[in-house]
């Protein structure tokens, strides 16, 4: 049931590419996919490629897919392993969603962070309190590891 | 249980796993079956009446409702009496892999111990639950066996009143044949079709779940017609279970999305945490386990045009306008959810087929007595 899922979306992918990401299997394994996503113009990842990781687990689309980046971010909402606090991920996963629509959601979230539901309160405090200094390190660590 | 013992200074991290509002007490439930993974989850309601009657075990109201239901006392003390719950705190925040993980197990405990519709039992069988319980319960039972013959249980997984509703429906329609009613429903899933994708589904999310539904429908009526041994069978298996479930969640969610203006008086009056209309749909319809409220019930009703009778099973006394009983006895109220168009019509249409037991936080199904 689940790889029929999957392979239904892949299939979506393939025929309507959401414009800003890309995403399919990242080897012979169905559950496993591979992401990119292009930074954001509107954001200090512009110009930036992050590379996501995608599992399905084996009652896909009942339980949501694991998503992390593996590329370095510099945000408040994805920590140094790479995991992202979504709430879509967590506990407002439902079956309605696709891995299109949480790709969407993940760059809203580059977009826009969520400084108030903190995956790493460090980062979320200087975002809150000096926009400036979040938005040039997010460049900066953009620049280092989302370039090359 | 290191991910929910945070510090204080975390606490708003806490935020971004628990739901919050009515579903409050899924912490507490999480917790308890944590401890105790052979409880049964998934039933808030029981987590919200059951300090009171710990606390009153001496009175004769609190005993009948603890031997009543029996998981409600171990998984409560459980929670109360442990004093590392609520003391330690563990500043790690859980990764989404634990959090998932303990989800699983505890979705894999619920599961081990009762199947998604279990087998047609009399209704001695409810009985026997509160055989040494609530006189209160026996009362109410004894005037249920006046209209209704038999019981079947769905788990109480949060999506109860899903499996129970479409099971007792098919149910209903594999028994009688109906193939004019089938027909009816068969048209009016067919044109969900486009009502779905104007939600914003995509097509590949619903059409192999509504596919399920229509080919044991169609098989109505030929030579070769699902029987209820293969309905048991289907609907007891997950994949079958659960693409079902998604399906008439996300008929609920459409029609509630989709009539907005009516709904959103009752959806903004009874959940604190609901911006709006679309927002509780988000949170507390499509998402699987969600529990079910009279939203939900009437939104199912209106988008199948399908009346349900709901009856009441609980400690309250009195209230015996609307109910089913006798003045001697106990009364059980019932409710029957009619979708507006048949609400004056008199015809068979107008009459519940369905008709499910509800008990604080779950649905099981119903069979009313032949000469009821």
């Amino acid at each position: 049931m689940a790889s029929k899922r999957i392979q239904k979306e892949l299939q979506d992918l393939q025929r309507d590419p959401p414009t800003s990401c890309s995403a399919g299997p990242a080897g012979d394994d169905l559950f496993h996919w591979q992401a990119t996503i292009m930074g954001p113009g509107d954001s200090p990842y512009a110009g930036g490629v992050f590379f996501v990781m995608i599992h399905f687990p084996p009652d896909y689309p009942f339980k949501p897919p694991k998503v992390q980046f593996q590329t370095k971010v510099y945000h408040p909402n994805v920590n140094s392993q790479g995991s992202i606090c979504l709430d879509i991920l967590k506990e407002q996963w439902s079956p309605a969603l696709t891995i299109s629509k949480v790709l969407l959601s993940v760059c809203s979230l580059l977009t826009d962070p969520n400084p108030d539901d903190p995956l790493v309160p460090e980062i979320a405090h200087i975002y809150k309190s000096d926009r400036q200094r979040y938005e040039e390190t997010a460049r900066e660590w953009t620049r280092k590891y989302g370039m090359g | 249980m290191a991910w929910r013992e945070q510090s204080p200074e975390r606490g708003s991290q806490v935020s971004s796993w628990n739901p919050g509002g009515p579903a409050s007490h899924r912490e507490s439930t999480l917790d308890a079956a944590e401890s105790r993974p052979a409880v049964s989850v998934g039933e808030r309601e029981d987590f919200v009446d059951a300090p009171k009657t710990s606390v009153s075990s001496i009175s004769g109201a609190g005993e009948e409702s603890l031997t009543s239901r029996p998981h409600t006392e171990h998984t409560v003390e459980n929670a109360e009496q442990n004093p590392n719950l609520n003391t330690d705190s563990t500043p790690a925040r859980p990764t989404d892999d634990q959090i998932l993980a303990q989800e699983n197990s505890i979705r894999e405990a619920v599961a081990e111990s009762s199947p998604f519709v279990g087998d047609k039992e009399p209704l001695a069988a409810l009985r026997k639950e509160y055989e040494d319980g609530s006189a209160v319960f026996l009362q109410k039972i004894s005037t249920l066996e006046e209209k209704y013959q038999a019981i079947r249980r769905t788990r109480g997984d949060g999506n109860c009143f899903f499996r129970a509703f479409i099971f007792a429906y098919m149910e209903d329609l594999v028994q009688s044949n109906s193939l004019q009613e089938r027909n009816r429903v068969v048209t009016c899933m067919r044109q969900w079709k486009p009502r779905l994708i104007a939600a914003g589904y995509q097509e590949l999310v619903f059409e192999d779940a509504q596919e399920m539904i229509m080919d044991q429908l169609n098989s109505l009526g030929t030579a070769d017609p699902v029987m209820l041994p293969a309905l048991e069978t289907n609907m007891r298996d997950a994949g079958v279970s659960q693409m079902v479930v998604m399906y008439l969640r996300l008929l609920t969610s459409a029609e509630l999305g989709q009539r907005q203006e009516f709904f959103s008086p009752f959806i903004l009056g009874m959940f604190d945490d609901c911006p709006s209309v679309d927002h509780f749909r988000q949170r507390y319809v499509e998402p699987m386990g969600e529990e079910s409220d009279h939203v939900h019930i009437v939104a199912l009703t209106d988008a199948l045009q399908v009346p349900i009778r709901i009856v009441y099973l609980d400690q309250s006394l009195g209230a015996a306008m609307a109910g089913v009983g006798h003045a001697e006895g106990a009364a059980v109220n019932h409710h029957d959810f009619v979708p507006e168009a048949l609400q004056n019509a008199t015809g068979p249409n107008a009459i519940p087929k369905v008709h499910l037991l509800y008990r604080p936080g779950h649905y099981d199904i119903l069979y009313p007595s032949k000469s009821a």
